[in-house]
């Protein structure tokens, strides 16, 4: 990650890591924790329905 | 003499150059206020969802809404926008097309040679969002979150943008091959929306209580009607971003639509409030009902939505009027014939009177030319349009709530659903003690 630039002349994309493999890396997380929380709510949904049934 | 011709053009050449920065920044502000008032739209969604809902389900249905934004957002970055460069030829990619949409592409993050890319791309992030908020009404009560989560993604980031591709995309091929126009999406947003809800209900079947053994429809009741009506003013607030966002702002001497014919925002101005009124007065008069009321401004809308660049203001007042009709009439026959559960007419307002607007547009404004060679607008294209915006909406998402229904993931249980979703998986409670009996259950 870090800055990809080291002047501010004639800089066009300037994203933290453009260009990199970091890129890739940061935005497969990014994935990752977005599929990651829509499994940990049917989780609760789950544990929440179970306790339900117990009652 | 010489000296003085080269001061000049030197004083020229900077004037010229203050001038094109200053259009840059006039377009990119532009669009920012349009994300920030379509914000609003999502404000209202917000109240009207938690609204309709009965007292049990106030919350979870205000979760379901909220997360529904927020996980559009990372997934239209994601996948969205390099769908809409895609796809503008049908269901083959054009990589290279696409290659600035990719999510690691140099235009998709901070780029001081592109002021256009981030700021466009927030806009139809903001559409996406409308979409599957859309869709979040129709289905509360009884939809498991997860699954309302999978259903949105894919309305939101995935179906819309492809309808968009090809119908709200200056290559796309309803324009070039067919002539289509619908300058405030009443197809790729409202009538995919809409009937992509539909094809999820159909899956999903009524909240417990709402048909009886003979077939007969019970009212459930919102248990906040004013906070309802109050969403939908502030919808059709944040409508005037959306429609802002419609229309392309590019430094040059006039607007244009996004299909480049030339354009105003005075015409949009003078036809949006003509059918917002319509479509108020048309549901007042069938239903005197404040919800179906605001309903119908919205459905006014989109019933003159494909022609607000176009149409003369009283037939835009008219079809707003016909927009409300059929949302109205088209609601109960979706609750009384079909007898599908549509919590919030939204099959009927967004996918029904969208459907009308698109087709009104071919019947009273065929004929305009194209730019290029893209064929004139006719009632054809717009029949060719409104099938392709039925199928991609409908199919999707009879498909797949279809899947889900049988993985046993669709739908909460019985127990909860009587008990109420709040009281199920929700750690706070939406009112405090002593008002909650005062209030319809």
């Amino acid at each position: 990650m870090g800055s990809p630039i080291t002047t501010w002349d004639s800089v066009e994309a300037y994203f933290t890591g453009f260009g990199g493999a970091t890129t890739m890396i940061v935005f497969l997380l990014a994935v990752a924790v977005t599929a990651g929380a829509i499994y940990l709510g049917h989780r609760h949904e789950e544990e929440a329905y179970s306790k339900l049934k117990e009652k | 003499m010489e000296e003085q011709i080269a001061e000049l053009t030197a004083k020229i050449a900077e004037l010229e150059a203050s001038s094109g920065w200053a259009t840059t920044i006039a377009v990119e502000s532009f669009y920012w206020w349009c994300t920030g008032l379509m914000v609003i739209i999502h404000a209202g969604f917000l109240a009207y969802e938690m609204g309709a809902s009965r007292k049990k389900n106030v919350l979870a249905s205000g979760i379901k809404n909220i997360l529904a934004f927020a996980f559009i957002i990372p997934t239209f970055f994601f996948i969205g926008w390099w769908i809409y460069l895609a796809f503008p030829g049908g269901l083959v990619p054009d990589f290279e097309a696409g290659a600035g949409g990719v999510p690691w592409s140099a235009a998709m993050g901070p780029n001081l040679a592109d002021n256009a890319t981030g700021i466009f791309w927030a806009a139809f992030a903001l559409f996406a969002a409308t979409t599957a908020s859309i869709f979040s009404g129709a289905v509360i009560e009884r939809i498991r979150l997860s699954a309302f989560l999978i259903l949105a993604i894919t309305l939101g980031s995935v179906v819309w943008i492809l309808a968009a591709s090809w119908a709200w995309h200056g290559d796309g091929w309803l324009l070039t091959q067919f002539g289509w126009h619908d300058f405030g999406a009443a197809g790729c947003v409202h009538m995919v929306a809409g009937f992509f809800a539909l094809g999820v209900l159909i899956n999903l079947g009524p909240r417990i209580g709402k048909y009886n053994a003979d077939g007969s429809a019970n009212d459930l009741s919102p248990h906040n009607l004013p906070l309802a009506v109050l969403g939908l003013m502030l919808i059709i607030v944040g409508f005037f971003g959306f429609l802002g966002g419609c229309i392309i702002y590019n430094g040059t001497d006039q607007w244009t639509t996004i299909f480049g014919n030339p354009a105003t925002l005075s015409a949009i101005a003078f036809n949006t409030l003509m059918c917002f009124a319509g479509g108020i007065i048309a549901a007042w008069v069938l239903t005197r009902d404040p919800f179906w009321m605001m309903s119908g401004a919205l459905a006014g809308i989109f019933g003159a939505a494909p022609g607000l660049d176009l149409y003369y203001p009283p037939l835009a007042f008219l079809l707003g009027i016909g927009g409300a009709t059929a949302a109205v009439f088209g609601a109960r026959f979706i609750e009384k014939v079909l007898r599908v559960d549509d919590a919030v007419g939204a099959v009927a307002v967004h996918g029904i009177a969208g459907l009308f607007g698109v087709v009104a547009f071919g019947l009273f404004a065929s004929g305009y030319p194209n730019i290029g060679d893209a064929p004139d607008t006719s009632l054809i294209g717009q029949l060719v349009g409104a099938a392709a915006m039925f199928a991609v909406g409908f199919l999707p998402g009879y498909l797949l709530s279809l899947l889900l229904k049988v993985l046993g993931v669709l739908r909460i249980p019985e127990s909860a659903e009587v008990i109420g979703m709040d009281i199920a998986k929700v750690p706070v409670s939406a009112y405090p003690e002593g008002t909650e009996a005062a209030m319809p259950a």
